[in-house]
């Protein structure tokens, strides 16, 4: 295993190298085709551009022949001319007789009609001592004619005798010519009377002489000054440096004007090459003129010019296919070297995946929580996993190269010896196979193990792979879950068994409970009634499932209960109703308390009802309301009897006996002062009898009440609670028109009761009582400042007291609603509304 | 003499009024009514000088009597005799055109002297009906007054003290301690934003609680 990875490891640095070896190679490769292929072209190059030199030499050569030929024809030109010119009479006649006017004249005609047909520049003539006398140019701004040039050689030579040619510069016109002189003869006498000049320009020659654009011709003379040129600025210059006796030579001779003959900066490097002053190259060749010792022709051709007359063809016919195989080459070359770099990669990619299964393998091997061991064809243990020794105590050197079986316990072995391992050897392959491993510790394991063998080529097992499962912990486990489920099976019998008490129970009330219990789903469908139901409506169980209200009863019945059963689905809360149903005995009323029934989500599923027949309570309660109403009625209807019995009656007879005994007492003044005394105090007990009397009745029933109305009443008791109380009370009043007897009758009640409580418990020092009436609503409100009171604190009595208000004011119809808190007051407020025709 | 109609429905206290009224020798009763429809016709009959009429009688009541008869005889004078000692009833009575008001009870010590007194134009009450008419007069005359704020107990010491009663005098007439006067008096100073009971008084006669 080790050795393997090494072996991994190696090939994978080797391949690396590999790798960055053939990139080198290849990289290699491509530049030693591009160093060979540019050498070719090279050498190819250099023979085009040598035989161009030699051709370029060879073209000189003919050109410079060319040159000089034309040249020495042009030379040669005007010399028969100027013969001929020079034999002519009235030229010599004009030398001769210089004063003879026509002669001169023909002289002049001569010369121009020479001009003319030669197309010279000018023809003149000279006297011997060098004057102009005659020209072809007379009439022009530059006239020769009076110009005397005997400094020129030619005219030296000619008045000599000698013919000559001459190249200058004009002085006078300055314009370089060819002049040709020839002496004029005048037989008899042994000297030249005159000398004839033919001038001719020299720049048609010059013309013709240049054509090509690369190539420089220049003529020069002696002192190599350049005296004809394709190159204009380079006239009257010279070819070399020229010493200051030269140009002073040069200067005198008035050849080429006056100078100053600067040197072009052509140097000589070797027999055929020059260099200008930028360092350009010249091929060089010259020849000297015929007849003209010391003049040369000149021929310059550029050396680049020569190269480019090589490499332009070159270029444009070689340049795009050269460009096209470049690219190509290029292409390719970055194509292979980009395949040759995927195809490493991709080795490279997969011997690092191959590295990284293996290293995650052997980590998998040795922190996988499992025992996992391998065993040579021997029975003896190669290798295990980290996890096996961690079980079984030992380490690694303990157990490497033991035999497997070493560490199981005897009936494992054998069983091994016996059975299993024959049977894996030759198979290669066991699955789950039940052994007892014994730790080092001495405890023993159980293990299920499972192996499969590692083939060598050949065929035969080389070694295995086996896991070992502890199922020591899942036997324990197995055994405790048996246990379980028996508890379990117990238990749930258990539940059964309660389930059906439980069950039977529930349906035993259902079943005798006078109330009707019903369930819902929440589409008002029946699931479920009790045999109440099924009783009252005559429907059974099964019949009424799936059906809705509306199915069994009459519409407005039905409309009722799924309102109210609206309400409980809406509200998510149970729902207390009365529901009036019709029976064949007559409408009876039902309290229905309504509940929503949840599902195991938590959702509402439906509904639950269970209503019971208030029937008899509810007919009772009223019976007993009536009851009380009319006790109350009788009671007021005798209590005014008797207040009146008392006032009326009784107080008038004591009213009446109070005056008789005045009169006594009046009477018996002046006869008998005792009888008189005494008859005043009778006044005095008749008196307090007649209060006695008064405040009796007036506590059962005050008469206001009945003749002046509840304001008046009310009005009266407040002041005569304030009196009797010294609690500070007020009464406000709206104006409320006559009431009907019970209804006064019962809020001046009320107002009493309340006033009774504040006095006996309220501890209050200022009592409000108000009476208004709004939207026909009488509105009646007796609030205290007192120490207020806990309605379920309250003794019985007052209980009672608050229960007696409640009932009168339901008696008219009306509505009390007591308010109090501790230590904030009472607030007691009787609402009923009231039909103000009704009268009084 | 001056002719009285004496209307009530007992007839044992009508003869007892008569026998005070004659034994005057200065007035007569010149008819007797036992109920309020025979009173008015009655007055109709005998065109009295004073009419005494009770509240409390069958038929037309007592208030119903005095409004028909100030209808159609404006200027006779009419002295209510009642049981009742209720304000209210004063105020009723005086609001119907009544000119005097007494109780039969104190009929022995009163009644002529009232009855003279109504007979000369004047008006007759006693303490306690003075007061309560002025109480109801000075409360329910204004639509919203400053003495909206005062509990009826503490208009009555007000007009006490407006009308020069020493604390003394009220805490006896009210059946309370002097002390407890003290308390009202200072209470309602305070209520009414008065300094002493010379502003008292003035506040008294403004709001129409006491006549100046």
């Amino acid at each position: 295993m080790t050795f393997k990875v090494k072996r991994l490891i190696f090939s994978g640095a080797f391949s690396k190298l590999a790798g960055m070896k053939l990139r080198l190679i290849l990289l290699v490769l491509s530049l030693l085709a591009f160093l060979s292929a540019s050498t070719g072209g090279f050498l190819y190059y250099s023979s085009l551009k040598k035989s161009a030199l030699e051709e370029a030499e060879r073209q000189a050569q003919e050109r410079l022949q060319t040159i000089q030929k034309s040249f020495s024809a042009f030379l040669s030109e005007n010399i028969k001319p100027v013969r001929s010119l020079a034999g002519l009479d009235f030229l010599q006649h004009s030398l001769i007789r210089p004063d003879e006017a026509a002669a001169l004249e023909k002289a002049n005609l001569i010369l121009d009609h020479f001009n003319r047909t030669l197309e010279t520049e000018v023809c003149y003539l000279m006297d011997r001592r060098g004057d102009t006398i005659a020209s072809s140019n007379r009439l022009a701004a530059d006239s020769f004619v009076g110009e005397n040039f005997n400094f020129r050689p030619y005219f030296q030579r000619a008045v000599q005798g000698q013919p000559a040619t001459y190249l200058a510069l004009g002085t006078t016109s300055g314009r370089r010519g060819a002049y040709y002189s020839h002496p004029i003869v005048v037989e008899g006498r042994p000297e030249p009377v005159g000398v004839v000049v033919i001038k001719a320009s020299v720049e048609p020659i010059e013309r013709e002489l240049v054509s090509a654009s690369d190539e420089i011709v220049l003529v020069t003379d002696p002192h190599s000054v350049i005296f004809i040129s394709n190159r204009r600025e380079w006239l009257y210059h010279s070819i070399q440096e020229l010493s200051d006796e030269r140009r002073d030579r040069i200067a005198r001779s008035l050849q080429f004007g006056e100078g100053p003959w600067n040197w072009v900066g052509i140097r000589m490097e070797g027999e055929r090459h020059a260099v200008d002053r930028h360092g350009r190259g010249y091929l060089i060749h010259r020849i000297e003129l015929d007849h003209y010792p010391g003049w040369n022709v000149i021929h310059l051709r550029s050396l680049a010019a020569i190269s480019r007359t090589v490499s332009d063809p070159l270029i444009r016919i070689a340049g795009p296919s050269i460009l096209a195989l470049c690219v190509l080459i290029g292409v390719s070359v970055f194509f292979l070297y980009r395949k040759a770099s995927v195809d490493i990669l991709r080795r490279q990619a997969a011997e690092q995946a191959l590295r990284e299964s293996e290293e995650r393998y052997r980590s998998l091997y040795h922190h996988t929580p499992a025992m996992l061991h391998s065993i040579d064809t021997n029975g003896r243990l190669v290798s295990v996993s980290d996890y096996w020794l961690d079980i079984l105590g030992y380490e690694r050197a303990e157990v490497i190269g033991r035999k497997l079986t070493e560490f199981l316990t005897e009936s494992s072995r054998r069983y091994a010896e016996e059975t299993v391992l024959p049977e894996f050897f030759e198979t290669g392959f066991c699955k789950d196979i039940p052994y007892q491993f014994v730790k080092k510790s001495g405890d023993i394991i159980d293990i299920l193990l499972s192996a499969i063998s590692d083939r060598a080529m050949a065929g035969g097992p080389v070694r295995s792979l086996a896991v070992s499962i502890d199922v020591t912990e899942r036997k324990r486990a197995e055994e405790a879950l048996q246990h379980a489920q028996q508890e379990l099976r117990r238990y749930s019998q258990d539940l059964e068994r309660q389930v059906r008490k439980r069950t039977q129970e529930v349906t035993s009330i259902l079943k005798y409970t006078p109330a009707v219990v019903y369930l819902k789903d929440k589409e008002g469908r029946y699931n479920l009634v009790n045999s109440r139901f099924e009783e009252l409506f005559a429907m059974r169980n099964e019949e009424v499932q799936g059906q809705t209200d509306h199915d069994i009863f009459p519409n407005e019945i039905a409309d009722q209960f799924c309102q109210n059963d609206q309400r409980v689905l809406s509200d998510s809360c149970s729902y207390q109703a009365e529901e009036r149903i019709s029976q064949s005995d007559g409408v009876h009323t039902y309290l229905s308390v309504k509940f929503p029934v949840y599902d195991e989500t938590g959702k509402i599923s439906g509904i639950c009802g269970i209503s019971t027949d208030i029937t008899a309570v509810k007919k009772a309660q009223e019976q007993l309301r009536r009851l009380s109403g009319s006790i109350m009625d009788r009671q007021e209807k005798e209590r005014k009897a008797i207040a009146r019995e008392l006032h009326d009656e009784l107080g008038q007879l004591l009213t009446a006996l109070r005056m008789d005994s005045a009169w006594l007492r009046h009477r018996l003044k002046d006869t008998d002062a005792h009888a008189s005394e005494r008859a005043l105090t009778m006044d005095t007990l008749i008196d307090k009898t007649i209060d006695g009397v008064r405040d009796m009745a007036i506590r059962l029933r005050p008469g206001v009440l009945d003749t002046l109305g509840l304001v008046d009443a009310l009005e009266w008791v407040t002041s005569d609670f304030e009196k009797r109380t010294s609690i500070t009370c007020f009464f406000n009043h709206r104006p409320v028109p006559n009431l009907e007897d019970t209804l006064a009758t019962a809020a001046y009640r009320i107002t009493q009761e309340a006033l009774t409580n504040i006095a006996r418990h309220a501890r209050a020092t200022r009592v409000d009582v108000s009476l208004g009436i709004e939207d026909g609503v009488l509105s009646l409100i007796v609030i205290d400042d007192g120490c207020g009171f806990s309605l379920r604190e309250l003794t019985e009595s007052e209980g009672l007291g608050l229960a007696g208000m409640r009932e009168r004011a339901s008696l008219v119809g009306g509505f009390l609603d007591v308010q109090s808190q501790e230590r904030k007051g009472t607030r007691v407020h009787f609402k009923v509304s009231i039909n103000p025709e009704r009268p009084g | 003499m001056i002719k009285v109609l004496l209307a009530d429905d007992h007839s044992i206290v009508r003869a007892g009024l008569r026998r005070i009224i004659e034994e005057s020798g200065e007035m007569e009763v010149i008819a007797e009514a036992a109920d309020g429809r025979e009173a008015i016709r009655k007055a109709h009959e005998h065109v009295p000088d004073v009419a005494v009429v009770d509240i409390s009688m069958p038929n037309v009541d007592g208030l119903e009597v005095i409004r028909q008869l100030r209808d159609d005889y404006p200027k006779l004078p009419i002295l209510i005799l009642t049981m009742h000692e209720e304000g209210q009833y004063v105020v009723r009575a005086v609001e119907a055109g009544a000119m005097g008001y007494i109780t039969k009870q104190s009929a022995p010590e009163q009644l002529v002297k009232a009855i003279r007194k109504v007979y000369d134009g004047h008006r007759y009450l006693t303490d306690e009906a003075a007061e309560a008419l002025a109480l109801r007069v000075a409360k329910g005359a204004h639509g919203r007054s400053p003495l909206d704020t005062l509990s009826m107990r503490e208009l009555q010491v007000l007009r006490r003290l407006a009308l020069g009663n020493t604390n003394r005098e009220i805490a006896r007439a009210y059946h309370i301690s002097i002390k407890t006067v003290d308390t009202y008096r200072s209470r309602i100073l305070k209520k009414l934003d008065l300094r002493n009971n010379a502003e008292l008084s003035r506040f008294a006669i403004q709001n129409g609680l006491i006549e100046s």
